[in-house]
Parts: C-alpha cells; structure tokens; sequence
C-alpha cells in the first residue's frame, strides 16, 4: 500500500475480509472482496448490499447567509428546498465547468449540510470561502470528521429496523431524497427539529434516504469511532438476507446502470450542460432559462463548439476501455468522441430489444440475463436515442445505441412502505 | 490482489512472459493463464476463444479474456492449429478464475514445432520473472 493514502475507520476491516485494494480519489479503498464485484452488484439488485463511503467529505454551512452562498453556488434550485430534504447538484466555476458534483442536505433556514467526493472537502469549502465576500455564515471542512456507509438494495430497511430505535418512527414520512437525524457532536448534533434517529445503544446517526446505485436505500452519516461496529451489526443483522459488503466495482457498475454520472470522469472541467443529468440544473419549464442566478450560469448557454454527452447501451457485456483509447465511430465511421465510462450491468439483459432487469416483472422462465455493458460518450454532434455507435479499442468494437435509460424497473424512488 | 507466496503455480506446465501457460499431453498441448494472470485480472465474465481449426503462430493474440476490471489480449506461447476450445467457458468463464490450470484451460493445439515448448519458462523461471 502506498503510504500516501488515507485510509477510512473500516481499513482494517476491508483488508481483513481479503478485499482488493486499490487508490481511489486519494484513499486506498475496496474495490471488491472475495465475493466478487458482479455477487455484489446483484446482491443489491436482488436483497441488499453496504458500502464503505467514508472517503466522501461532508461540509457545513451554517449562519444568515448560509442559503444565500449555497444558492448562488449550487446549481439546483433550494428556495424551495424543506427541513429534512436534501437535492443532488453540482458545484460550477464561472466558465461553468463543474468542479464536483454534491448533495446539499438542509436543516434548517440557516444551517446545511453539503456532501462531496472524496477529496473534495478542502477544494469546496476553499471555493465556497473564495464566493462568500461579506456574507455572514460559517463554513466548516468536516473531512476525516464524519464517516458514512451506504446500505442500499429493497432490504434495506428491513435489516436497518432490526439496528436503530422506534423503526416504524423513523421510516414513517421518508421519501427519497429526505432524511432525518444528526450527528453526536459539532456542527451537525442539532439535527432538524424532526425526530432524531438513533442506533440501539442511543448512538445518533443521520439516516438518509438516497444512494448511488439506483435502488432502494440509506445513506447513514455518523461518528468514525462508532462506524465499524454498526458495520458489523449491519452485515449480523442482514444475514437473513443474504447482505454483501460491497466494493467500488459494484458501486460503479450498479450506478453506471442506474445512469448516475461519476463526478472528475462523466462530468468535470468541461461545461455542465448538454448531458443527461440536466435536471441538476434550475432551468424553468421552457427551458429557455434559470430559475435563480447562479456562479457559473451565464458560460452555460449553448454554443457553436458544445459537446453532447450522452448514456448508451451494448448489445452483450462486453465493454471497452474508457479514455483516449478507445474511439467513438458513428455510421460514417468517423470518430465523434470519447468514452467518459463504460462498465457491465451485470443485472441487465436484453428481451427482444427491450433492455430488462432481473428485477423486471413477468420475465420468461428460461431468459438467461448475463449483463449488458453500458456507460456515457461525449460526442462533437447532437445524437438521437436510438443512435448507433461503434466503440473501438484496437482489434476490439462493441456496437452500442445512444439510450435515454439504462437499468429499467430501479427501487430507488419506490415507497418505503413497499419494502416493509 | 494477492501476494505471489498465495498463489499457485503448477509444476507440470511451461509458462510465458504473457501469463500464458502451455502443457503437453502426447502431441496436443493445452494453454492457458496462469495463476497470477486471473488474479491480477479479477473476475472474469467473458472468454472469447478461436475456432477450431485457426492456425496461428507463437505470439498471435487468439483470443481475450474480459474482466470486471480490464479486458485483456491472450497470445499464443507456441505455433500451431486449434483442435478444441473449452466451451464450458462460454457459460461459465469464472472457471478461469477457480481453476485456472485444469478446468479453465482455453484451447488445445496441434503445435507444429515442439521445440518452441523449450523457449518457455519453467516454474521457478517463472517465478523469478514474477519476483523481479
């Protein structure tokens, strides 16, 4: 291991189950255990599955001018945003690139939460500092300060109810993108006003309900000195239901399927726009602008030299190597592009042409779903769904369609009653 | 990954810089990848073979192996025609990864010069190329 490399609370742990280890945004992380990256993607797919996300970082912003910051900062727009809800977006600069991608938690008018990759802490709340000017608020770096784990897969708040107190409570009114709960101490320990969430020795967690793999499940922020045994716990506790630990190979193949971008590699120093996550951005119905003003809005209209990124599908699980190597040929065979990601769903497959999941109701008995390779290009032209692609890597093509989806029939925004 | 003191390395076959291992039984010789190649592969999803009745040269690509993690060219260690493929890979590629030196073999070939066989590296060749 590379002595430069930080490490999570759950290192140990990680190398004990014998996980293949590997640098990831600086942390020397699981990519996956002895079970096998594509057990743990249908894992989660099938029952449940939990991830070490503690290379994350998580920043507060708290004080009068705390929204206002935010507001102008992130690309989504939070004048509407409740207590208790969070919202997906990006961090621009003023050329409107984005310098990460982040989810913004809100407690309160004046006090929120705002989690980042790995790495990333120092760089936005730097960045947040650098457009603060006079506002009056506080920005706190809490990398290192809090960990988290993902527990994600239609199981999960099965196996959850048996680890925190009053289940029915706390799953109560929890729909996607909400959370609830605070953390033990420092800027986060005063929580929302709402009923706290605690584990079963009374230790606080923030529960949130939302994820990186499409699927149904929680995101649990809490103090890196209790996260191991939760960990424990959790994996006690979901035996019943066959619950995997999961590395970073499933994580990015599951959200590969689920069509989330990866931040530094699906979006990065390049204009935020044209891609398939514009619902991060606070465009009005029409379309033909935005909502607010925002740091980097104005270098967003469209322009004669735009790239287009958008997801595409294989025809089997073969993939390619996403990067330079690897060319993006359209009908003409002239090279348009270059693969941003490319990974196997490894729960996917094709019925006829239609793109099924094994979670796809009513499927016929003998359909043999082994994976479909997927993943995102960004292309010099505007493309139709529907668009054919070649991707070739030397010797190496695999044929792919320009897709608006990739997994079908995810969980994520499913009821919470429905997995009860 | 693991430490190469973890991994095996069967004493009954030639190997090659590429992490190709040949053995020969009669006059057929049956290749495939060693024990540290699948390990530093990962797990492997699909295995795509020749046909039977190629012929190829020593140090022709035949075939790739695609792992969760890479995909990854397989070349061959000595000269000669495909006279079987191992279709239990079509199915089950993992075999690779569990049983690389028996039921993970990839192809068997009728070599046309077996003295190629002697450019090969022996197991503790093999191992010292692997230690540096």
């Amino acid at each position: 291991m590379n002595t430069q490399l930080k490490t999570t609370s759950l290192h140990q742990w990680h190398t004990d189950a014998g996980a293949n280890m590997a640098d990831f945004g600086g942390f020397d992380m699981p990519l996956w255990y002895e079970t096998g990256v594509k057990n743990e993607h249908l894992a989660v797919l099938k029952s449940a599955g939990i991830f070490d996300t503690s290379h994350m970082a998580c920043i507060f912003v708290g004080g009068k001018d705390a929204f206002a910051l935010l507001n102008y900062c992130f690309t989504r727009q939070l004048s509407s945003l409740e207590p208790g809800r969070c919202v997906y977006g990006a961090f621009l600069d003023k050329q409107g690139r984005c310098i990460d991608d982040a989810i913004v938690y809100k407690f309160s008018d004046t006090r929120f939460m705002v989690c980042v990759n790995a790495g990333m802490g120092g760089v936005i709340a730097k960045h947040l500092g650098s457009q603060k000017q006079a506002m009056d608020l506080e920005i706190s770096d809490l990398s290192g300060k809090v960990a988290k784990m993902d527990i994600q897969g239609k199981n999960s708040a099965k196996i959850l109810s048996r680890l925190i107190k009053n289940p029915g409570l706390v799953f109560g009114k929890m729909p996607y993108f909400s959370f609830k709960g605070s953390l033990s101490h420092g800027a986060l320990s005063e929580g929302t006003n709402q009923e706290g969430v605690t584990l079963l020795d009374g230790t606080p967690v923030l529960l949130s309900r939302s994820g990186y793999t499409g699927e149904f499940g929680f995101e649990i922020f809490l103090d890196p000195a209790v996260i191991l045994s939760l960990w424990k716990d959790t994996l006690i506790a979901g035996v019943p239901f066959g619950i995997t630990a999961c590395g970073l190979g499933a994580r990015d193949s599951l959200r590969t399927g689920a069509c989330l971008p990866l931040s530094h590699q699906d979006i990065g120093p390049w204009k935020f726009s044209n891609h398939p996550w514009e619902f991060a951005l606070p465009y009005t119905l029409d379309k033909k602008g935005f909502t607010k003003n925002f740091l980097g809005a104005k270098a967003l209209a469209p322009s004669k030299d735009d790239n287009f990124i958008y997801p595409f599908v294989g025809q089997t699980l073969r993939k390619v190597t996403a990067g330079d190597t690897t060319r993006v040929l359209d009908e003409t065979r002239e090279n348009i592009g270059r693969v941003l990601s490319c990974a196997t769903d490894m729960g996917i497959g094709l019925l006829g042409n239609k793109i099924v999941s094994i979670n796809t109701p009513g499927l016929p008995l003998d359909l043999k779903i082994t994976g479909i390779s997927c993943g995102f290009v960004m292309v010099s032209k505007p493309l139709e769904p529907g668009a054919k692609l070649t991707l070739n890597e030397g010797k190496r093509s695999i044929d792919v369609t320009i897709a608006t989806d990739i997994r079908p029939d995810r969980t994520a925004r499913m009821k919470l009653d429905t997995f009860i | 990954m693991k430490e190469i003191s973890d991994l095996n390395f069967s004493e009954n076959v030639k190997y090659t810089k590429d992490h190709e291992w040949a053995k020969l039984n009669k006059d057929i010789v049956t290749i495939g990848l060693s024990d540290y190649a699948q390990d530093q592969l990962g797990e492997i999803v699909f295995v795509e073979l020749p046909e039977v009745g190629d012929i190829f040269t020593k140090g022709d690509e035949f075939g790739s192996v695609e792992s969760v993690k890479a995909v990854s060219e397989v070349y061959l260690p000595i000269s000669g025609e495909v006279v079987e493929i191992n279709g239990a890979l079509e199915d089950n590629p993992e075999l690779v990864n569990e049983d690389c030196y028996e039921g993970g073999w990839l192809i068997r070939l009728k070599p046309d010069n077996l003295l190629e066989l002697d450019d090969l590296m022996d197991k503790a060749a093999y191992l010292d190329m692997l230690k540096g």
